[in-house]
């Protein structure tokens, strides 16, 4: 057992909180309000992720569906670590400012299905545009959501045709991060509802493609830095060579969604942001106590104050091991879907509580939105961490079904 | 398997939530023995208020009275990961039972953070030589005293020898133990800093001992111990220690980080058996376990168990760590006192849970839930209390001095069981 950071994780760590607390904090306001990231600034993030090794937690995207050999650490230990490092970096990059987490450039969520399902000649096509970003950056997005199906994936209705060399999509995709900018976006539509699951076909359908439109962009509580758009296909026509790991790896069971479980550790990583931004709340009301209440007010009033630090703290710390446990565990290669979804549960809420609890403390100060004053930001942020990659309830039924025997579903 | 061991794997180098490959076997021996021998006479205990003959003797084949003894005093010299994972195992097989064993128990503990090397080796050789026999902590007051802090229990220097009087209340295991490290106010001016420490025998004259009733934890065999005109050696006076307050301080802690790792235990048993529960129990044509807010609700109950342990876990290893200078000792502290009050709570919910689940039938004696729902709610007395933890970590957190005297458990802010 160990619990002691790397040095290669300490160092990364302390790199990302002084460039959050000097750099991203104070302009973090400014990208709410203005609902984006200047792209200036964005492509100096790429230039110093590129210099971190490419990865250091600075993309949404899990190391565990990534080869070996890119994983970065393969040469200074057998086995990897990479998963919790990127959970290290995540949480730091989140105590500075989620909403810039999610709009960096890069494949995004979107990255790991093409990563385990692609065919060579698909993952060497959508990859390239991100090996060179100084000029031009990119995104790619990930399209499943719909108005009228979230995790019950079964209940999507976008769906899709063959007509010769191409596939016809129909259908609308709601809540996709980055979808109006994003050069590519996996978009999942079906050939037949009837067939469930197996009807399922995955396209990259990529930016200009007739038929192919955005929508709305949405106005959101929180995370507003961040774009999430409504994607219209109408008559879209797709060129067969976008059917994400070709018409083959459908046929089978052991292709497109067997492949697809192997990313299902974006929980823990979102889960670590979750605590990035209640740890970011927690300390504010810490150090809020620390400066006023302590100078000025009795013992007995702050006792209680103190308490209720207390409890917000170690509520972070258990979803903290829980998660790094997540990703320790697929560091060793061992399913971790239980634990993953356990992760995403216990660190939403704990979050969640972190920021309302911080806000009480704090009292109407809390509430005040001032550059330097991130707490109210926090609160409208948070909320959806509890609700994306699956909402709490849905981490529990993946919890039930792995915990009470002969439970398939409710 | 010896500290030395522990200590010699590579540190820092990478995070790993698994146990050795030694630990693991002791793990796997200690979850047998708590299977076989603890879980299937939970109430033999509790009406024995301590552990059947036989039962004892399979635990002390076992070496598991010598677990809190130092290597350099004659022990295993266990590292703290691996006390606490024994921990977890025998309280999930009963968590009363963990109060039961023989051993100097929370003796060594305080033996071992107070003293130096060599009379630590001095108070616990009986123990190695006897490995069936008990010791006590008589640390707690049933009320405060009006007129200065500390303790009502004075000690006296009259003649060439302490003269003890008062009484100790809340004490494990008083009844059984050989030996006593009684808590008494030596320079009543001196507040709570006056308080020293003695190791008395229990057969000496004066002593006598009143056992109680409590709420759960039955095998823990509760206490008072009473002391009249109780005389003692200078040798057995232990407030000479240098940072003594600062060792009380870790040997509260430490004792409640084994109480942490119990209510680990408990959730485990609470759980296991309620999860087998919902799956057979049926109601409208299915498995009870087959409703949402039943099965959520275990759910949310295996959260609790998977971050008490790691909690307590990673706990126990900054002590490991601190030991060998790897950790700063606030760190070890925080992650501590986070710990014990997060696994308190859980073990609460846990044992609340298990009965509600059982409904009607879980109130019952037929089921040991009952059992563990009492027993969750004495081990958030034993320690330290879950308020008492968390004021800790905002001390920490806040930058604070750690006064012990406002951090320890006594009549002026909530009392426990040692």
């Amino acid at each position: 057992m160990d619990f002691l950071l790397s040095d290669r994780q300490k160092t990364l760590r302390e790199g990302i909180r002084g460039f959050a607390a000097n750099v991203i904090r104070p302009q973090a306001l400014s990208w709410d309000r203005n609902a984006g990231v200047p792209e200036p600034f964005l492509k100096q993030m790429v230039q110093m992720a590129a210099q971190m090794g490419g990865q250091l937690g600075v993309s949404l995207e899990p190391a565990v569906a990534r080869a070996p050999d890119e994983s970065g650490e393969s040469g200074e230990k057998k086995k990897s670590s990479a998963n919790l490092t990127a959970l290290i970096g995540a949480e730091e990059m989140a105590w500075g400012d989620a909403g810039l987490l999610l709009c960096l450039p890069g494949p995004g969520l979107g990255g790991p299905p093409v990563r385990a399902s692609g065919t060579p000649e698909q993952k060497e096509r959508f990859f390239g545009i991100f090996k060179d970003m100084s000029e031009t950056l990119a995104w790619g997005a990930y399209g499943l959501t719909e108005p009228g199906a979230g995790s019950d994936v079964a209940g999507i209705r976008a769906s899709c045709r063959k007509e010769g060399g191409e596939w016809v999509i129909n259908g609308r995709k709601c809540y996709i991060t980055n979808g109006a900018r994003a050069a590519w976006t996996v978009v999942f539509a079906t050939i037949d509802p009837a067939l469930g699951r197996a009807g399922h076909r995955a396209f990259v359908v990529e930016k200009g493609t007739p038929g192919f439109g955005v929508g709305r962009i949405e106005e959101k509580m929180g995370l507003r830095a961040s774009e999430t758009a409504e994607l219209v296909f109408e008559e879209c026509r797709v060129p067969e060579a976008n059917l994400l790991g070709g018409e083959e790896s459908y046929q089978s069971k052991e292709g497109f969604m067997t492949a697809m479980k192997t990313f299902d550790n974006t929980r823990p990583l979102v889960a670590a942001m979750a605590i990035g931004i209640g740890r970011a709340a927690y300390e504010y009301a810490r150090d809020f106590v620390k400066e006023r209440y302590l100078l000025s007010r009795s013992i007995p009033r702050y006792g209680a104050i103190a308490e209720r630090l207390a409890k917000v703290g170690r509520q972070l710390e258990a979803a903290r091991m829980v998660t790094w446990r997540a990703g320790w565990m697929a560091d060793q290669g061992i399913p971790n879907a239980k634990e993953a979804s356990m992760s995403k549960a216990i660190a939403g809420q704990a979050a969640i509580g972190a920021c309302i609890e911080a806000i009480d403390i704090c009292g109407a100060e809390g509430t005040i939105a001032h550059d330097h004053q991130l707490l109210e930001k926090w609160f409208r942020d948070i909320k959806v961490y509890d609700i994306f990659e699956g909402t709490g309830n849905i981490q529990r039924i993946v919890i039930s079904k792995r915990v009470i025997e002969g439970l398939k579903g409710f | 398997m010896h500290r030395g061991e522990d200590l010699g794997r590579a540190r820092g180098t990478m995070i790993d939530f698994a146990p050795t490959e030694e630990q693991q076997a002791l793990q796997e021996a200690v979850r047998q023995f708590a299977k076989t021998m603890l879980a299937p006479r939970i109430r033999e205990t509790e009406k024995l208020r301590g552990l059947a003959p036989e039962v004892q003797a399979a635990a002390i084949e076992m070496g598991l009275s010598l677990a809190s003894i130092p290597e350099s005093s004659g022990g295993p010299g266990f590292s703290f990961v691996t006390r606490v994972l024994l921990e977890e195992e025998l309280a999930a097989g009963d968590p009363a039972a963990t109060y039961g064993l023989a051993g100097p128990g929370a003796f060594a503990l305080a033996i071992a953070e107070l003293c130096d090397e060599a009379r630590c080796k001095q108070f616990l050789a009986p123990f190695v030589e006897h490995p069936d026999r008990f010791g006590a902590v008589a640390w707690g007051e049933a009320k405060p005293v009006d007129s200065r802090g500390g303790f009502a229990t004075t000690a006296k220097w009259i003649g060439n020898s302490f003269t003890l009087e008062g009484t100790k209340s809340y004490v494990v295991g008083a009844s059984r133990a050989e030996t006593l490290l009684v808590f008494a106010q030596v320079d009543d001016a001196a507040d709570w800093n006056g308080v020293g420490a003695f190791v008395v025998p229990k057969h000496v004259h004066g002593i006598s001992i009143e056992r109680v009733t409590t709420l759960g934890l039955e095998a823990a065999d509760v206490a008072s111990v009473r002391l009249e005109h109780v005389r003692v050696p200078r040798a057995s006076y232990l407030n000479e220690a240098k940072e003594w307050s600062h060792r009380l301080l870790r040997f509260f802690v430490k004792n409640a980080l084994l109480v942490a790792a119990r209510c680990t235990g408990l959730q485990r048993a609470a759980i296991e058996v309620t999860r087998d529960y919902v799956q057979t129990r049926t109601a409208f044509g299915k498995p009870i376990g087959h409703f949402q807010a039943v099965a959520f609700n275990i759910s949310d109950r295996f959260i609790d168990l998977e971050a008490s342990r790691a909690m307590v876990q990673r706990a126990a290893f900054l002590w490991d760590a601190v030991a060998a200078g790897q950790a700063e000792e606030n760190e070890a502290l925080l992650a501590s006192a986070r710990a014990i009050g997060f696994a308190q709570e859980a073990a609460m919910r846990a044992g609340n849970d298990a009965v509600q689940l059982h409904g009607g039938a879980g109130f019952m004696r037929d089921y040991p839930v009952e059992k563990y729902m009492r027993d969750a709610k004495q081990l958030q007395v034993c320690g330290m209390t879950t308020t008492q933890a968390d004021q800790l970590a905002s001390r920490i957190e806040l930058g604070l001095p750690l006064e012990w005297s406002l951090l320890v458990p006594t009549a002026e802010s909530q009392n426990v069981f040692v």
